[in-house]
């Protein structure tokens, strides 16, 4: 009976692993298409801690159940080893687990102060998108300087220096006419070689904590009812294009085959923190313009039909 | 000290036999209110189970109509399909109902009322009244969850067992009712959530007070420290860490809750919300204080759900191993540690809260440096069991999957430990399945473990090994369906909380994985009704048991089973630790701690079961 029970063991184990294994090539089940600056590094941290957890895992288990596979039958008369420890082998098993331990949370903190270190964060200047997103019940509120207004910032001589004044005296509290709004969908373009396109984003939310949780770029930050946070991201890839047929922006644009509607191109907008009762419904989406002329002509198009919609804010 | 215990016995060996109310009801006998804790456990185990049900219908099958239930429970505009609220009310309340009424009471008021006196040889608590008390503040909060469910409007608690403010605390202002501006279903189940709460923490406040005192002050003579059991030095650190974290949680609890009826504005920032066209505040408090407190408790919270569980199961394996506890000191002090560090790491459940991130890299490395304690605690169970005499007993091999299960939980709890693998796994059923097999596959598993072991002392038969199995075997395999997948889950992505994934693209695939789950969970229910019926059988036909049925060393072995009132016949006098098996140039592979030096065997008449037990050597034969 004991090496039924050391089957049951080993056999669930097996099965864990697997699991793992198998999800990692089934499309959808894995961690999702990765296409942030630092998603990269934080995908080989998880499989680092991957590795190193499967290894102590198969180690410890394949430990547990051969036990119960050889010593499991209980003889009558047999007694076991008077055995009350070992101090080199207590002594072997905290070391090297602790020099591990410490090492997985020294790696870390590099990427951890890229994501979230404020001295990181790129500096308010012209090549940097700004947007400001109110999270409220159950939508992201989004707003762009409008295009006149990033005109006359990068007409400015003093352009850089006044973007630093606004970051003290952030245009997130204070709307301009020309602002442009949007729900649900956040527009950016993809980082060119020279690093414009970084976009930072100042979080707030109007009533109860959300969390704004991007999947695809590995980042995640809760909104907290009167603070504004500061979020950065700057993305690799791109898959949002015109679509003549529907005449506007479509995101799910595979740019290699030029088709739209491809699952690896939609990088949804998630709420992650508890937010009331249609908290699921929280939903946006990341749409990333080729380069900056392309998001450009997206935001002249947004602000035409906004004002289109609303004359009197055009005066 | 060995006065008062002798005394105590002779004292009680006389008194008259007590009435129904006093025996039964308010009994000041902590073996007695071991047991009412045990069986108001179980009974909300399964309120908690059927929630969880209610959650897993919802997420195999969003919003699908439901036949019967969906007719009888959301007749009407919802037309039979669950409404989301709903399913907030029951993920919350199924969090809430398993932490504070089931797993915290089974671990510390069922099984550290019942061993602690037993185990350190005294005739009951220190403080039997406050003991007694200490049940009887559980039934408020019984009852006003209860209640809860049916209040109107808006039903029981609806912002998850963490009570978030502002979604929490947020209220209309005084004269217009206690619905909150920011959810339809959060209003007074919400006050009385939070009530309810106040009660628990305040009877775990009194339980930990007399567990410290009794442990400190009544050991039996010759119990020295170092001679305590496992399972009581897991209860008195417990004790410890519920004495110094329960009172944050405790002013946390009152502060929300004159937040909720009174207005105040503890946890509403400086600065105006807008909830539809209802606007609050301005406030003088923050959102975050109430994360601060709240974690401050409920993170050595979850060790207080863990480490009784932890002290149980190495008495558990020593004894069925019929070996000593390998290396019982650097276990003792993985216990002390894993206690210390887990005042200083509430902050790694805020890594993504807006606090500052470099607090963040402080609390990540003392977070993960709690799994060094945490191998060392599994290397020496592994260390116990190799090479011993193994007994696979239902209650060892829960203890067994004990160990295992919790080396799932341990390592994933790696991941999230580690800040930036957390930005994506954060809130994520990362987070759920890990909780899980830290709560339900360590902790459950070793409650079942402690019932096995235990029950024969706590009702004086034993329960019935082959359906035991039977309901290890399927409750193991259906658990493991149900829990690990929810890593593969969060893997990908798949918030929590949420009551309907395939809104988002990413997690359509998903699903089926959703419903492999739910299905598990429906079995792993329904097999929880053969420990019941287990249960309830072996209390009135189980075969009775000696005074030592596994022919354990510890002190409780020594007592009639069930223990009179008083406990002991003969005032115990400790010689030796408690995991003195296999000792050479003895006849038994066991040796009492109370077995005077250089008796050989151990008396006929302190180990008369043997003869009455055949069916337990046959079982592991």
């Amino acid at each position: 009976m004991h090496k039924f029970w050391a089957a049951v063991f080993g056999v669930i184990i097996v099965l864990c692993i697997a699991l793992f294994v198998v999800a990692a090539f089934v499309p959808g089940w894995w961690l999702p298409k990765q296409v942030s600056t630092f998603g990269d590094a934080a995908d080989r941290l998880f499989y680092m801690i991957l590795w190193i957890t499967t290894f102590f895992f198969v180690l410890t288990e394949a430990l547990l159940v051969y036990n119960i596979w050889k010593f499991g039958d209980a003889k009558p008369g047999y007694k076991a080893p008077y055995v009350h420890g070992n101090h080199k082998l207590e002594v072997i098993w905290t070391i090297v687990p602790a020099g591990i331990l410490v090492l997985i949370s020294v790696l870390q903190i590099g990427t951890w102060e890229e994501i979230k270190y404020t001295k990181n964060f790129p500096r308010p200047d012209i090549s940097v998108n700004q947007i400001v997103v109110v999270a409220r019940q159950w939508e992201w509120r989004i707003r762009y300087p409008g295009p006149e207004e990033q005109k006359r910032w990068e007409r400015d001589p003093k352009g850089p220096e006044n973007w630093r004044k606004l970051a003290e005296f952030p245009f997130e509290d204070f709307g301009q006419y020309d602002d442009v709004h949007d729900v649900n969908a956040v527009h950016a373009w993809m980082m060119d070689e020279r690093g414009a396109g970084r976009v930072l984003i100042h979080l707030k939310t109007r009533d109860v904590l959300h969390s704004f949780f991007l999947p695809h770029l590995r980042l995640k930050q809760d909104a907290v009812p009167g603070k504004v946070i500061p979020v950065w991201f700057a993305v690799n890839d791109w898959n949002t294009a015109y679509d003549e047929k529907s005449k506007t922006w479509v995101d799910g644009f595979n740019h290699n085959t030029g088709q739209f509607g491809d699952r690896n191109f939609i990088w949804d907008l998630a709420c992650a923190e508890f937010c009331g009762s249609r908290h699921s419904m929280m939903k946006g989406r990341l749409y990333i313009h080729k380069d900056r002329a392309d998001f450009n002509k997206w935001l002249d198009f947004q602000q035409k039909a906004q004002n289109a919609r609303m004359p009197a804010a055009a005066e | 000290m060995s006065d008062s215990i002798s005394h105590g016995a002779e004292a009680h060996a006389h008194h008259p036999e007590l009435g129904f109310m006093r025996k039964y009801v308010f009994s000041e006998d902590h073996k007695m209110i071991g047991i009412q804790f045990l069986f108001s456990g179980i009974i909300f185990l399964f309120v908690g189970g059927l929630l969880a049900w209610l959650v897993r219908l919802q997420l195999g099958w969003p919003h699908a109509e439901v036949p019967i239930l969906g007719k009888w429970l959301w007749s009407g505009s919802a037309g039979n399909r669950m409404p989301p609220d709903f399913y907030n009310m029951a993920f919350t309340m199924h969090a809430s109902v398993m932490i504070f009424l089931v797993i915290i009471p089974l671990l510390t008021g069922a099984f550290g009322n019942f061993t602690i006196p037993l185990m350190i040889g005294a005739g009951d608590m220190a403080f039997p009244k406050l003991n007694m008390m200490s049940y009887w503040f559980m039934w408020p909060a019984f009852v006003v969850f209860l209640l809860s469910f049916v209040v109107s409007p808006g039903g029981a608690a609806a912002s998850g067992w963490t009570s978030y403010p502002t979604i929490a605390s947020v209220t209309m202002p005084a004269g217009q009712g206690f619905e909150s501006p920011a959810q339809a279903a959060s209003g007074i189940g919400q006050i009385m959530w939070l009530v309810g709460l106040i009660f628990v923490g305040v009877s775990s406040m009194m339980g930990s007070v007399n567990y410290i005192t009794t442990i400190i002050n009544m050991r039996a003579p010759g119990m020295t420290l170092f001679r305590m059991p496992m399972t009581i030095w897991a209860m008195f650190i417990t004790a410890i860490l519920q004495a110094f974290a329960l009172p944050v949680l405790t002013v946390a609890l009152f502060l929300q809750l004159l937040d909720k009826t009174i207005n105040t504005s503890f946890f509403l920032p400086p600065g105006t919300l807008n909830f539809g066209n209802w606007t609050a505040g301005p406030g003088g408090g923050q959102p975050l204080l109430w994360q601060h407190l709240f974690w401050f408790y409920s993170h050595p919270a979850v060790y207080i759900m863990i480490l009784p569980a932890m002290g149980m199961v190495s008495d558990i394996i020593s004894t069925f191993s019929r070996k000593a506890l390998f290396g019982y000191k650097p276990m003792v002090f993985a216990i002390a540690g894993i206690a210390g560090l887990g005042f200083i790491v509430w902050g790694h459940h805020m890594f993504q809260s807006g606090m500052d991130p470099r607090l963040g890299t402080g609390f990540m490395i003392a977070t993960i440096l709690i799994a060094l304690p945490s191998a060392v605690k599994t290397f020496n169970w592994l260390g116990t069991t190799y090479q011993g005499n193994l007994q696979l007993t239902t209650a060892m091999l829960n203890a067994l999957a004990f160990v295992s299960m919790f080396v799932i939980g341990g390592l994933s709890g790696i991941f999230m430990a580690a800040t930036t693998v957390d930005v994506y796994i954060h809130d994520t059923y990362y987070i759920v399945g890990h909780i899980h097999y830290v709560l339900f596959m360590s902790s459950v598993f070793g409650i079942f473990a402690g019932v096995y072991y235990w029950f024969p002392k706590m009702f004086g038969r034993l329960m019935n090994e082959k359906w035991g199995k039977i309901h290890f075997f399927i409750t193991f395999v259906s658990a493991n369906l149900t829990f690990y997948p929810m890593h593969i889950l969060g893997t990908g992505g798949h918030m929590r909380r949420i009551a309907d994934p395939l809104q988002y693209e990413f997690l359509r695939p998903l699903q089926p994985m959703n419903q492999l789950i739910s299905i598990s969970a429906f079995v792993l229910g329904f097999a929880q009704f053969i420990f019941v019926a287990n249960f309830l059988y072996s209390l009135f036909k189980g075969p009775k048991a000696g005074r030592n049925p596994w022919n354990s060393n510890t002190l409780e072995w020594t007592c009639p089973s069930p223990p009179p009132h008083g406990n002991f016949d003969i005032a115990p006098v400790v010689y030796r630790g408690p995991y003195e098996y296999g000792a050479p140039d003895r006849e038994d592979d066991f040796w009492p701690q109370t077995l005077p030096p250089g008796v050989a065997k151990v008396p006929a008449e302190e180990a008369p079961h043997t003869a009455e037990q055949p069916k337990v050597e046959k079982e592991h034969g």
